[in-house]
């Protein structure tokens, strides 16, 4: 049986004067991509900080690797996360590969594992550019080059692929998944549901700084689903609600050769949210 | 603990992103250009403050001023997160970024000693001297780097210090305004040039032991100063 890699109870965050968080809590499974979900000021880049000992919560518990990130022995846990931030910080003047073996020396790895992040990243042609003369997605790549260097434990990535074009999201995502199948732990923050379906096991919504659904997204879908299904004939499309009746229709349809098409109606995450919530993630 | 590996780490990136840094450059070429002004100054070679005043110059200036905008682009470029956020300590990040400003502080010495002469004192007394007055600037340097948000603005936080701590003893003996050369006296700049002056003059550790205890309290006074201003710095609250 798996073991809960990030435990959080009854989690809250007092600012000066808005509670960031009123509360939460979840488990996030070793090898699981946990997404967590929200609009804009939800609390999710709060929870991340938390969790990554960036900040120190006001209420609750927090174990992330076995430790309280904002009372363990900060080198050796950092070493066991990686951090993928909204905002770069990379050093403009320095290359690409100086950017990465910087932090393989901070990190104790080979310089050798730069070249190899670089290819993962597509930036293999680039090593040698200063930082300062890419462009925003090319920089995104470099900083999730440097959040996986040192092939971390966890991973925690906000908003991982939203600089980037769909190609590039795309080898993104299999980069991530392929790190993931050799044991990583992903914890995704995002408003992308797309994203979320393709690469999350389990989901959290965030709003407000409450969690208003956890689940896997199949889940989530057949939860919240109205339990309709969209049939196609000769005369046109039609909803038809899955019940009795609904499956004497289809019957007939099937009997007559009318039928041409057959879906289900499932809602995707973000119809979900707008209904849990009355907001859209954006 | 402070890991060698890190610290190394730490120096080897300052270095390349220093050489690099139009600010950082300015900052190291100014007391190299006004020991080559001084240089082209009618004055009696009998006068130290042609010798001390480039010295004193090169260790106030890169010391406080290339320490404070590697700080400071730290923090307005959001590097300092990252480097939080991988196992470098907080005290490896400040020793490696201030090995390199000893390292750019040696190299400008040596320019303006090689354009100034050197003063006709002990060398070893003069090292010890200096290293205690780098140490007093790296330090006021810390704190300017925290305070400015970004690195241009270091050099204007930084600007009360330049004229108080660095202009206050080459102009102020001129000016006869008792109030401010009673203060200007236990500067530590001006205690430096103070030593050199009693060194050239009787030579023994006894004539500047009393500037050594001044120097050594600010670089106490100081240092404790960074390591709170340091110490309390945080990336949220």
């Amino acid at each position: 049986m798996k073991q809960a890699i990030i435990k959080v109870e009854n989690l809250g965050k007092q600012y000066k004067k808005k509670q960031a968080l009123k509360g939460i809590s979840f488990e996030v499974q070793q090898g699981e991509i946990f997404g967590f979900l929200g609009p804009s000021g939800s609390g999710k880049t709060t929870t991340v900080k938390i969790l990554t000992s960036q900040l120190i919560h006001t209420t609750g518990r927090v174990q992330v690797l076995g430790n309280d990130p904002g009372r363990s022995r900060r080198p050796a846990f950092l070493a066991r996360i990686g951090v993928l931030t909204d905002n770069s910080g990379l050093y403009d003047r320095l290359s690409v590969l100086d950017n990465l073996v910087l932090f393989c020396r901070l990190y104790g790895v080979s310089e050798k594992r730069a070249g190899a992040v670089l290819e993962a990243v597509n930036l293999s042609g680039d090593g040698k550019t200063p930082v300062g003369k890419l462009s925003k997605g090319m920089k995104q790549r470099v900083t999730l080059g440097r959040a996986i260097l040192h092939e971390p434990d966890i991973l925690f990535l906000d908003e991982p692929t939203s600089a980037l074009d769909p190609v590039n999201s795309g080898r993104i995502r299999e980069t991530l998944l392929e790190m993931n199948r050799r044991g990583t732990t992903i914890f995704l923050t995002t408003h992308n549901m797309q994203e979320a379906e393709q690469l999350c096991h389990r989901v959290a919504f965030l709003n407000n700084g409450e969690l208003s659904a956890l689940d896997t997204p199949q889940a989530l879908r057949l939860r919240y689903g109205d339990r309709t299904i969209t049939v196609t004939t000769r005369e046109g499309s039609r909803v038809i609600a899955q019940n009795e009746a609904g499956a004497d229709e289809v019957s007939a349809l099937m009997r007559s050769g009318e039928l041409l098409a057959i879906h289900s109606n499932e809602p995707t995450l973000g119809d979900i949210f707008v209904q849990l919530t009355g907001r859209g993630l954006e | 603990m402070l890991s060698m590996r890190r610290f190394k780490a730490m120096v080897a990136k300052e270095w390349k992103d220093g050489i690099r840094n139009p600010h950082i450059l300015l900052n190291a070429g100014m007391p190299i250009l006004l020991a080559l002004l001084f240089a082209q100054k009618d004055g009696d070679p009998a006068d130290l403050t042609f010798l001390t005043v480039p010295i004193l110059v090169a260790i106030s200036i890169t010391g406080a001023f290339v320490q404070a905008a590697m700080i400071a682009e730290e923090k307005e470029k959001n590097t300092l997160r990252a480097l939080m956020l991988s196992p470098a300590t907080k005290l490896e990040v400040l020793a490696g970024k201030s090995a390199t400003t000893v390292l750019f502080a040696l190299i400008v010495i040596a320019a303006c000693i090689v354009i100034s002469g050197v003063p006709d004192v002990n060398i070893a007394y003069l090292a010890i001297l200096s290293v205690l007055l780098l140490m007093i600037f790296m330090a006021l340097g810390t704190v300017i780097g925290l305070i400015a948000r970004t690195a241009s603005e270091s050099s204007i936080v930084g600007l009360p210090v330049l004229l108080f701590f660095i202009f206050g003893p080459i102009f102020v003996p001129d000016l006869d305004v008792p109030v401010l050369m009673n203060v200007i006296r236990w500067l530590p700049s001006q205690q430096y040039v103070v030593a050199i002056t009693e060194l050239h003059r009787d030579g023994a550790f006894g004539s500047i032991a009393g500037q050594m205890l001044n120097l050594l309290a600010w670089t106490a006074l100081t240092g404790a100063l960074c390591f709170l201003a340091y110490g309390r710095q945080r990336f949220d609250k």
